[in-house]
């Protein structure tokens, strides 16, 4: 009812038009207020909700796995436990999986990858990354990969294998409580192949990066 | 372009525009290319989805102003909505955009006093309306 009233309403301003030239409309700070305030309080709680990682935005992983290799990886400060990630809700990559994947998430204080190639496939076509394949290699603080596939010839020095991954004292990322992990001082890892669902780094440094679209993705 | 300026003068011009050039921001900010859309398919939708309609309804607020309210309340409703499914709202400008121009068309009045006589003949009828 008050819709059709303000059509009329309207409509009727038409015919005054000529005449009033001067009457014009106009926003009323007062009347804006009332959206603006509730609206901006809305988006502030969803920046913040988003900073504190309880809205997944940005890092809901996306259920399209990305597979890294990498020549060598020489890492010191390593530890490895089992976690869970979530994908957006309704996900149509979740497939049989209830958009939840069980992956094993490595954790390098500070390492260097040399030769790495990084690819996705985006149906049909690979977006591949390769980075550090000349004489510098890449280096990387704080890594730490969610993956649910590795492959590679790997030796570790002081390694203590299950312990609790949230006491984790050789790198600065603790696992879950209650949850199986392993811890090294230094690892080395050639021929790396990696399945991997997430990626996050405080510091990763891409020298020679080349990025593009290609029909195949990293060899191995 | 006196004609142009009757018809702004009768609609929320400034806030359905913003609408408009919000939602074709975030649209931008979207873009991938084609055969890459076409695979992921219904996972990219709401991201397309939510600015289109705040193009939509940025359009439907110039020319059926009438309804505003309704199409402001939708437009500030997708713009926020564009956070979390189009590029943190196409890299917070488009949402910021989308937002100020529902929120310009929400306050908007028809028929008001022209500005001028504000300040010399009727300061005491609108000095409320703009100190808000």
């Amino acid at each position: 009812m008050a819709s059709s009233s303000d059509a009329t309403a309207s409509t009727n301003e038409r015919p005054e038009g000529p005449e009033t030239s001067g009457r014009r409309g106009r926003v009323r700070l007062k009347r804006a207020a009332v959206m603006a305030v509730p609206a901006t309080a809305v988006a502030a709680g969803l920046m913040i909700l988003t900073a504190q990682g309880a809205l997944g935005v940005q890092f809901a992983i996306s259920g399209m796995p990305f597979v890294v290799t990498a020549d060598k990886l020489e890492g010191q400060g390593f530890a490895q436990f089992g976690a869970l990630d979530h994908m957006i809700e309704n996900s149509p990559n979740e497939g049989d999986t209830g958009g939840q994947v069980l992956v094993v998430t490595s954790v390098v204080k500070s390492g260097k990858l040399t030769n790495l190639c990084q690819s996705v496939d985006l149906g049909g076509i690979q977006l591949v990354l390769t980075a550090g394949d000349k004489s510098t290699p890449v280096s990387v603080k704080n890594l730490a990969i969610d993956s649910d596939d590795i492959k590679g010839d790997a030796s570790f020095n002081n390694i203590e294998i299950g312990r609790d991954s949230s006491t984790f004292d050789k790198v600065d990322q603790q696992g879950p409580r209650g949850v199986y992990g392993q811890q090294a001082d230094s690892v080395t890892i050639t021929d790396l192949y990696q399945h991997n669902y997430a990626a996050t780094a405080a510091v990763f440094k891409l020298p020679d990066l080349h990025m593009r679209f290609q029909s195949e993705g990293c060899e191995q | 372009m006196s004609r142009f300026r009757e018809w702004r003068g009768h609609r929320p011009f400034a806030g359905g525009l913003l609408l408009v050039l919000g939602g074709a921001e975030i649209l931008v900010t979207m873009k991938a290319p084609l055969p890459v859309i076409l695979k992921i398919g219904m996972q990219g939708l709401a991201g397309y989805l939510l600015p289109s309609l705040m193009i939509v309804c940025g359009a439907l607020i110039l020319f059926n102003p009438a309804q505003r309210l309704f199409y402001s309340i939708l437009g500030i409703l997708l713009s926020l909505g564009t956070w979390l499914t189009s590029n943190i709202g196409g890299f917070v400008v488009g949402l910021l955009l989308g937002a100020v121009g529902s929120t310009l068309t929400f306050g908007w009045l028809p028929d008001q006093e022209p500005r001028r006589k504000r300040s010399a003949k009727q300061p005491e009828k609108h000095a409320a309306g703009l100190g808000g």
